[in-house]
């Protein structure tokens, strides 16, 4: 009787606390997943919506009104000027770049130029 | 069920009071299988009591934890973002956050008022603190708050305080290009401009059966460009000041598409905060306001007579003396008192030869081709506000002698644009949008009004009226504008008034190939300073020169300098 109860019995009853701790886990660890889903969700959420008005504050900040009048306080300071129609162009209508002598001897004169022609500045608008 | 014992007890207490253990024995021998049922019954009710406990705590376990107090506010429907041609932001949902407390909730009143008033300095302290002490169970106390100022309310950890987030609809370009876009009502539905345009194009249902996600919705996309739109709006506002106008008003169409590439109308309103916008003053002249176009309209009687094929540009015109029909004699504002050429009826905008044309084609001819022009008709498009032309019931000899010269209907100052784009394209009408077209898209619906060469005849006319008449004022360097000029008296107590006129300029550039179609309104303006005029060509004229200078170059279109003498060229055919 007692040697039935230690063998079939102990093992079953491992198995059965072996299954509640692996239930108990699962279920634990699936708790925690959901909750990160639901941070993470909150997460895009706040993002979006921080996105959202930070794309309206950039649309305020580059309105033509707003930059019409920066533009009228500080043209002083800046030299600025309205532009001309007399100042707009196409490529194909300028003359032929003539040679300087700096070209012909060798590429760092040519090199130098280049580099100091491009500041390497980005400008443009809202990306989409 | 359970008060039935008691008296039977009673009863046998009464009968044996000294000796209750007997009496006992008794009730039990007695009742012995009555309590046995009372006992399975009391076990049933704590069984069903227990039971229904379980179920619920199942059921609690199994809902989600409810959201914070606080009334459920209405979710108000997302909308698009309406974009212009460039995918700048003219209008956007944004969310905003509503602080509201729960009083019941708030430990120390003071503490939490020193705290939120650190973030809102401006809180009314006195009010905010009843408010705190109250019994209510929930208060607002700021509406609208940036996102900045809900997370430093949120850092202060003020407990019984939360948040409440609203969608509110922003224009950032504020009333830059009010009358287009329009204007939303407090739950969000479109009720002007192209935000009652995009509920009626099918937003509305969506809304309703609440398929409209914010993420799912693409931006609509305008045929307006910000930029041009910003400078004909500060042109027309600086014009309004500077020849102290009641109106002043205009638009830029590109000529062989129909689009409206900006349009404005001054005083208009805020549409963040449109407490003026149903004022009758600010309504959208350019669409929805009314006005006899004056010497303009003389574009339509010259092509008119042209397009009949019975006026050449070589026809001969006597105006030397004045018109009388019936008790009314019209004369010429700049009379040259002879005969004078088709050109010269244009560029000196005489009356009498305007008339002369009109009486070469005829009454009804002239009638079928202001309809045909679409100038007399309620023009289709997708903005809302668009006006009905007025012309007379019958037309007579007399009306056909005034409309000649633009008196005597009234149509929009859009529509006169969409006419005026007609002769300079080649000679289609074509519908006027605010919304992207290619040219080929256009050609499909466009209708053929006049022919080629009457189109070529008209573009010889505005280029040589820029060069030698009333449009010399209007010219730009380099970008060969042609125009006419028009000041219409305006009637007052139904008399044509002296002194007060209805101005407008109509412009195409560049001439050798027409683009872009400029009309400029003034209403009642006055000469800039005592001594200088008040005619279309010193304020409308200016204005459209203005714009033209400065957003030639954002249409694309390349100055050059070669072809200032086009106005002769075009003329050898």
């Amino acid at each position: 009787m007692s040697a039935i109860f230690r063998t079939t019995d102990v093992v079953l009853i491992a198995a059965m606390v072996a299954a509640a701790a692996f239930t108990y886990k699962t279920k634990y660890e699936a708790e925690n997943q959901l909750a990160e889903l639901n941070r993470i969700e909150r997460q895009i959420r706040l993002e979006h919506d921080s996105i959202d008005v930070l794309k309206a504050d950039w649309s305020l900040l580059t309105q033509p009104a707003r930059i019409q009048r920066l533009v009228e306080n500080y043209k002083e300071q800046l030299a600025l000027q309205p532009v001309e129609s007399t100042q707009v162009g196409s490529i194909s209508e300028l003359p032929q770049r003539q040679l300087s002598i700096e070209d012909l001897l060798g590429r760092d004169g040519g090199m130098r130029s280049a580099a100091a022609a491009t500041d390497g500045t980005t400008t443009g608008g809202i990306g989409r | 069920m359970r008060m039935w014992p008691l008296p039977f007890r009673r009863v046998r207490s009464a009968a044996a009071p000294a000796d209750p253990a007997i009496v006992v024995e008794g009730a039990r021998k007695s009742t012995g299988g009555r309590a046995r049922t009372r006992m399975l019954m009391t076990m049933a009710v704590f069984f069903g009591m227990y039971g229904l406990i379980a179920v619920r705590l199942v059921y609690f376990g199994l809902l989600d934890p409810a959201a914070d107090g606080g009334p459920a506010i209405h979710i108000q429907a997302s909308r698009p973002d309406i974009v212009d041609r460039n995918g700048e932001v003219l209008a956007t949902d944004i969310k905003t956050a509503s602080l509201f407390a729960e009083p019941r909730r708030i430990v120390d009143v003071d503490e939490a008022l020193e705290k939120l008033s650190s973030v809102l300095p401006d809180l009314d302290y006195e009010q905010t603190y009843h408010k705190l002490k109250s019994e209510a169970g929930f208060v607002w106390l700021r509406r609208q708050l940036t996102p900045r100022q809900e997370a430093d309310i949120m850092a202060l950890g003020i407990p019984g305080i939360g948040f409440r987030t609203e969608k509110r609809r922003f224009y950032p370009s504020g009333e830059t290009a009010s009358h287009i876009v329009g204007l939303v009502n407090i739950d969000n539905q479109g009720i002007a401009g192209m935000e009652k345009y995009i509920d009626s194009q099918g937003l509305a249902d969506l809304q309703q059966t609440g398929l409209a996600v914010a993420r799912d919705l693409r931006p609509v996309r305008l045929s307006i460009d910000l930029r041009v739109q910003h400078i004909v709006h500060d042109e027309i506002a600086a014009g309004m000041e500077r020849y102290r106008a009641i109106a002043t008003g205009a638009v830029v169409l590109n000529v062989k598409t129909g689009e409206v590439l900006a349009m404005a109308s001054v005083p208009d309103f805020d549409p963040n905060n449109p407490y003026n916008a149903h004022e009758k003053d600010r309504l959208n002249r350019m669409s929805a306001g009314l006005y006899e176009m004056g010497s303009t309209f003389k574009s339509f009687t010259t092509a008119m007579a042209l397009d009949s094929g019975k006026v050449t540009l070589g026809s001969r015109f006597d105006a030397s003396v004045p018109i009388r029909i019936g008790n009314q004699t019209i004369h010429d504002f700049h009379g040259k008192g002879r005969v004078l050429t088709v050109p010269e009826v244009f560029i000196y905008s005489s009356n009498i030869g305007s008339a002369r044309e009109a009486e070469t084609v005829g009454v009804e001819a002239h009638r079928e081709f202001l309809h045909r022009m679409g100038l007399l008709d309620r023009m289709k498009t997708e903005l809302p506000e668009v006006a009905r032309p007025t012309e007379p019931k019958v037309w007579k000899q007399v009306h056909s002698i005034t409309i000649a010269f633009g008196h005597g209907v009234s149509t929009t100052p859009l529509q006169t644009a969409v006419g005026s784009a007609a002769l300079m394209n080649g000679g289609y009408l074509i519908e006027p949008t605010f919304l992207p077209r290619t040219q080929e898209e256009a050609m499909q619906t466009a209708t053929r009004v006049v022919k080629e060469k009457t189109g070529l005849d008209m573009r010889y006319l505005y280029a040589l009226n820029a060069e030698k008449g009333s449009g010399r004022g209007a010219r730009v360097p380099g970008y060969r504008v042609g125009g006419k000029t028009g000041t219409a008296e305006k009637v007052v107590n139904g008399r044509y008034s002296k002194t007060l006129n209805f101005n407008a300029f109509v412009a195409a550039f560049p001439m050798d190939d027409p683009q872009y179609i400029v009309l400029t309104i003034a209403d009642e303006p006055k000469p800039e300073k005592p001594g200088m005029g008040a005619t279309a060509a010193s304020n409308a004229g200016v204005m459209a020169a203005n714009i033209i200078r400065r957003s030639a170059a954002l249409l694309g279109v390349q100055p050059e300098f070669g072809h200032e003498n086009a106005a002769l060229l075009v003329s050898t055919h």
